[in-house]
């Protein structure tokens, strides 16, 4: 039975008036604004080309966000992957309290990134904190809070993200590992195949749409970072921990330049929209 | 390989795989371990051999509404605001990703995997035309704005989520429907919701914490009128920092139990949260 176009229209028009008025209509405006003096309150808007553009590129704050999401991604997603993985890979089998488990995997990513930050923040002090209190109990010296040290700002929300995201990974890996069917693992095993082999053959074929949507999903959300260092940070010590989106925010909202704070959010966003793309080519071949 | 040395093998296995699951655990809940104790007033007292003051008492969380007059309200905006948007979003995603699944056109497959990628787009690319659209509409600062707003940050992923259910859903009893002259209205909400009640559930749960911890729609659309807990928290660790770490604790376990909370009671409907074609083989 085939819709008619006035049901196909009932249907869409909800999302289609969600999603136009609440996130791709105003995208479009926002990225058409990039290329002109577009701010609220102003009655003349004036084309303005790249100028936005080459305003932000000339930023150094804006080259150092860049090159700290590029690490941060690049460390967190393969991470966040491999231990979710691991832990999916673990728990595919059935065994007792499983259900558990998979409860217990949520529970670091129900705390939002803004509460992760704020906890994290009391964790790493001096005095109260978990580290300091386990370091006593050793006998060692107590140290400052790695998060206001140069060197150390970067690695350590990388670390608190993969806390909170992992877990999520596996939660979201495992159902695509327990619809492996048994005999497939068991032919493996009477091959005699390494556990390597065992998940580059069996494993990582099954599951690849479902790898490829949650990695394209971790890489479209690191590069978008920024409650997850606006309170662990706040992008210092200096500008070791900025972020695009932390540094599109300040411009729009403290600074008001707004012209610059859509430009370089969508210099960024340009950058997860590339991802998208080849996340939606690798996923051609597979049933949507 | 003979028989004894494959027993081996396996039983060393299992011992590393429990260990590597044991430790896993441990650094997972001992953050949240040490801030719920924290929460109790269970810190540590400064002292040779180190120690940890006891014995635990509420104290802290009725400091919490001292510390920040508004928390108790904020804590209902957010359960009210997220409740909801997950309502609306649910809606809307069920009824496009049903119309999506029924339908036939040629680049079908880029336009779904298309939301999952607009699940991701970063909020800043929108939030600043958003915030000046509802300004205009007169709905910035309000909860009609505000739901609006984060319904459709969360919706893209919903709709992708459920178009993948929906396509696994046998077409029988539909087809049987609309032979009866049932309108679109009964069929789905006589057919289809009761068919995919326990996926619905499970998106249901998810946007909710999705809604419950967003932090830049509300920071942008709202905060003055209508505060949402992740808002009142950046405002507060960024103007005034000498709040003392037993109350900000107490703070963190209160905003963190109602979603621990609700997935604990779902968590069996949890199952039926799954990305793209998995839902094929386990359905």
């Amino acid at each position: 039975m085939r819709l008619t176009g006035r049901q196909r229209l009932l249907l869409f028009a909800p999302l289609a008036l969600v999603l136009g008025l609440g996130l791709v209509g105003p995208a479009i405006l926002g990225l058409l604004g990039t290329f002109t003096t577009y701010a609220p309150g102003q009655t003349a808007i004036r084309l303005a080309g790249f100028n936005n553009y080459a305003a932000v590129l000339r930023d150094h704050v804006f080259a150092a966000s860049i090159r700290n999401i590029a690490v941060f991604t690049l460390a967190a997603v393969p991470l966040e992957l491999v231990i979710g993985f691991g832990l999916a890979y673990i728990l595919r089998r059935p065994m007792r309290g499983r259900g558990l488990w998979r409860l217990l995997l949520l529970i670091p990513w129900l705390v939002s990134p803004i509460a992760s930050g704020v906890m994290w923040h009391f964790l790493f002090a001096s005095g109260q904190g978990v580290f300091d209190f386990g370091a006593a109990w050793l006998g060692l010296r107590e140290g400052p809070s790695p998060l206001s040290q140069h060197g150390l700002a970067l690695l350590t929300t990388v670390l608190v993200e993969v806390w909170r995201v992992a877990p999520l990974v596996a939660f979201l890996l495992l159902p695509g590992l327990v619809a492996i069917p048994v005999e497939k693992w068991e032919h493996a095993t009477i091959e005699g195949a390494s556990w390597l082999a065992q998940i580059r053959h069996v494993v990582l074929p099954a599951i690849r749409p479902l790898a490829l949507a949650v990695t394209m999903l971790l890489v479209g959300l690191a590069l978008g970072t920024f409650d997850a260092v606006l309170i662990l940070t706040g992008g210092g010590p200096g500008t070791e921990t900025v972020t695009p989106a932390l540094y599109s925010y300040a411009a729009a909202f403290q600074v008001n330049n707004w012209p610059v704070g859509t430009a370089s959010a969508w210099l960024i966003a340009g950058a997860v929209l590339v991802v998208g793309a080849v996340y939606v080519w690798l996923a051609r071949s597979e049933p949507a | 390989m003979n028989a004894t040395g494959w027993l081996e093998r396996t039983r060393r296995n299992d011992i590393f795989q429990k260990l590597v699951l044991i430790l896993a655990l441990v650094a997972f809940l001992v953050p949240l371990g040490w801030t719920t104790l924290a929460s109790l007033g269970v810190v540590p007292r400064g002292t040779h051999p180190p120690g940890l003051a006891w014995p635990p008492s509420l104290d802290h969380f009725g400091e919490v509404g001292v510390a920040e007059p508004h928390f108790w309200q904020e804590l209902a905006t957010s359960t009210g605001v997220s409740i909801a948007a997950t309502l609306l979003t649910v809606t809307v995603a069920l009824l496009a990703g049903y119309g999506l699944a029924r339908s036939r056109f040629r680049v079908k497959r880029y336009f779904v995997q298309g939301f999952l990628v607009l699940a991701v787009l970063p909020v800043m690319a929108y939030a600043i035309p958003l915030s000046d659209v509802l300004r205009r509409l007169g709905l910035d600062d309000t909860y009609l704005g505000l739901v609006l707003g984060m319904s459709a940050v969360t919706a893209p992923l919903a709709v992708y989520v459920l178009y993948g259910h929906l396509t696994q859903l046998s077409t029988e009893w539909e087809e049987a429907a609309w032979l009866d002259g049932a309108g679109l209205a009964r069929v789905v909400s006589m057919v289809v919701v009761p068919m995919i009640a326990p996926a619905l559930a499970a998106t249901a749960i998810i946007v909710f914490v999705l809604d419950w911890n967003v932090l830049l729609i509300p920071l942008v659309l709202a905060g003055v009128e209508v505060k949402t807990l992740p808002v009142a928290m950046v405002d507060f660790f960024t103007f005034e920092r000498e709040l003392e770490w037993p109350t900000a604790a107490a703070a963190l376990i209160i905003s963190l139990a109602p979603v621990v909370i609700l997935v604990a009671l779902g968590h069996r409907l949890l199952d039926q949260f799954i990305l793209g074609s998995a839902a094929r083989e386990s359905n």
